[in-house]
């Protein structure tokens, strides 16, 4: 608290209290999820709940005896080919987006934002038949292609704030010196944009990997995500808390480890870029 | 043009975009006119057949009706929830509590449907069954219908308050102190102080948003799929959830296409709208 002045005494209880309550609304189900994972299915089913009890781990032990490492594996598959895929044909055009003047530009702009403004579930239908035609239905690349829809645009807009900031100055130079743009784009912009790029992979990556309906609608056996096995787990007659809890509990690690990294840049890739 | 870079720099965007987008959304039209059930071998050319039925349906009017209540809701409570958690950290220094309260942002949906459902079950649920009747709450609440749908409300909120939290958060953060100091000196109250500098500047971070809340709550499928699948009954069938029901469980896809041109004329007029009058501009 930064202590203004005149700042009376019922204000700050006040925030503290609002505080308090949004935080335990917040953490709360994260930590009873947390819990649930290292209890015993009785016991995670207890009532009145059991606060205090001996952890039990077996419930990520049948993390890999029930055949969900073939989900982590198929969401690895499709999340690394996502950001790749995303990558390189997404870098060059924010580049070149930002070299644009006009018009163009502009229409440009506003048919990519307008790409991931549609419903997903106007995409999802079509694709679906399209990929039945060509025999793609579940398999990894269906699923990384049509995650396209979304993350393509949202990386393009997030580059095209930062590159913007890149001076123009540092192009006409290289091209001076002779270089191609191939050459400038990647020997002069992208070792400046390197923590940017690094902030785009992990958001995509993240989406890709929790995504849901695509990857369910695409899918339906071989190349199941994370997300739709935990899904379907809810179909089942057991209801296996602490199985579906420990699941839950892996698949939030990669994104868990990147947070801290990407917080900051959802805000200036995905707000502020569409402020400024 | 053919000799311009940039042209061939943005091209295989186009074309995968091409690919995954704009052909899916000519083909969709198509399909909307077609007489297309998975289970029957003729597709045919059935003109504003599909639309016939989906108009005349009453659960096509239901789940127009639900998913203006989610929206609806959902997004008042949660601009209003993360406009004062903004507000309440826009000065703090430390990062653990902004953190903490952006965490739920990294957790899919499909996590966080199934934890709420579990915390709320009324048989076995840590508020459900316990903390809610120890305080005289005697509801299952997602066995009734409007409980079911305040459920999914709760557990949407629960997900998605932190990313307008952070756009929120960066929008305060942006607006100088001068302006503060001036109302200031006229004496003007916190609330007063809020509405007459800090909400009008804060218009367009609001704007988009908004604009991204209403895409997000016309997408939200796998939240509500894995709470309540869109019962009980109806109660808590969103548009969404209607599509897929009709065409991967009543297999009828031509139906199901109709309905996502709906959805989509109807996004891209209210899209439209928001970004004519407050984005065009800025």
């Amino acid at each position: 608290m930064s202590g203004y002045a005149g700042q009376s005494i019922w204000k700050s209880l006040g925030r503290a209290a609002f505080l308090s309550v949004a935080v335990s609304f917040v953490l709360f189900p994260i930590l009873w999820l947390a819990l649930g994972s290292v209890k015993t299915r009785n016991g995670a089913l207890a009532v009145p709940p059991e606060f205090i009890f001996q952890p039990d781990f077996t419930a990520y032990t049948r993390i890999f005896t029930q055949g969900f490492l073939g989900s982590f594996q198929t969401s690895l598959t499709i999340a690394l080919t996502n950001v790749v895929l995303t990558m390189v044909l997404g870098v060059p055009a924010a580049y070149a987006l930002t070299r644009m003047t006009g018009k163009v530009q502009e229409n440009l702009s506003f048919w990519l934002l307008s790409v991931r403004m549609a419903p997903l579930f106007a995409v999802i239908i079509p694709l679906y038949v399209l990929f039945r035609g060509i025999g793609l239905l579940d398999t990894p690349i269906a699923v990384a292609l049509a995650h396209l829809t979304l993350t393509l645009p949202m990386a393009i807009w997030m580059l095209v704030t930062y590159f913007r900031s890149i001076p123009i100055d540092l192009d006409q130079a290289a091209l001076l010196d002779g270089a191609t743009r191939l050459q400038v784009l990647w020997i002069v912009i992208l070792p400046i944009a390197r923590p940017m790029l690094a902030s785009v992979g992990i958001i995509v990556f993240i989406f890709s990997w929790n995504e849901f309906l695509l990857a369910f609608i695409l899918t339906s056996r071989d190349a199941q995500t994370v997300p739709v096995a935990v899904a379907s787990m809810a179909g089942t007659m057991s209801f296996d808390w602490p199985l579906i809890a420990a699941v839950s509990i892996v698949s939030m690690i990669p994104a868990l480890l990147f947070v801290g990294v990407a917080q900051r840049h959802i805000v200036s890739g995905l707000g502020a870029g569409a402020v400024k | 043009m053919l000799r311009d870079w940039r042209f061939w720099f943005f091209l295989p965007t186009l074309l995968a975009l091409g690919i995954v987008v704009l052909f899916p959304t000519g083909y969709l039209l198509w399909m909307s006119l077609a007489h297309w059930i998975i289970t029957e071998p003729g597709v045919y050319f059935d003109g504003l057949a599909n639309f016939r039925t989906l108009f005349r349906s009453a659960s096509f009017y239901d789940s127009a009706r639900v998913t203006a209540l989610y929206l609806f809701f959902s997004t008042v409570i949660m601009m209003v929830f993360a406009m004062l958690m903004a507000l309440a950290l826009q000065h703090s220094r430390s990062g653990i509590l902004r953190s903490a309260i952006v965490l739920p942002l990294v957790i899919p949906p499909v996590v966080a449907g199934f934890t709420w459902r579990f915390l709320l079950n009324g048989e076995i649920g840590f508020l459900g069954a316990w903390l809610f009747p120890m305080v005289g709450l005697d509801v299952n609440m997602l066995s009734n219908p409007s409980g079911a749908l305040v459920s999914v409300i709760i557990a949407d909120v629960w997900s998605r308050t932190p990313f307008m939290f952070l756009i929120f958060l960066a929008a305060l953060q942006g607006i100088p102190r001068d302006y503060y100091e001036a109302v200031r000196l006229d004496g003007a109250t916190a609330v007063q102080e809020f509405f007459t500098v800090t909400l009008p500047l804060m218009r367009s971070a609001v704007a988009v948003a908004l604009l991204f809340r209403v895409v997000d709550a016309i997408n939200t499928f796998e939240l509500i799929y894995v709470m309540t699948k869109g019962g009980p009954g109806r109660a808590t069938q969103t548009l969404s959830l209607l599509g897929w029901k009709t065409a991967f469980q009543n297999y009828d896809l031509g139906g199901a296409a109709a309905l996502g041109v709906v959805m989509l004329v109807v996004t891209t007029i209210s899209a439209g709208i928001m970004f004519a009058r407050f984005m065009r501009k800025a």
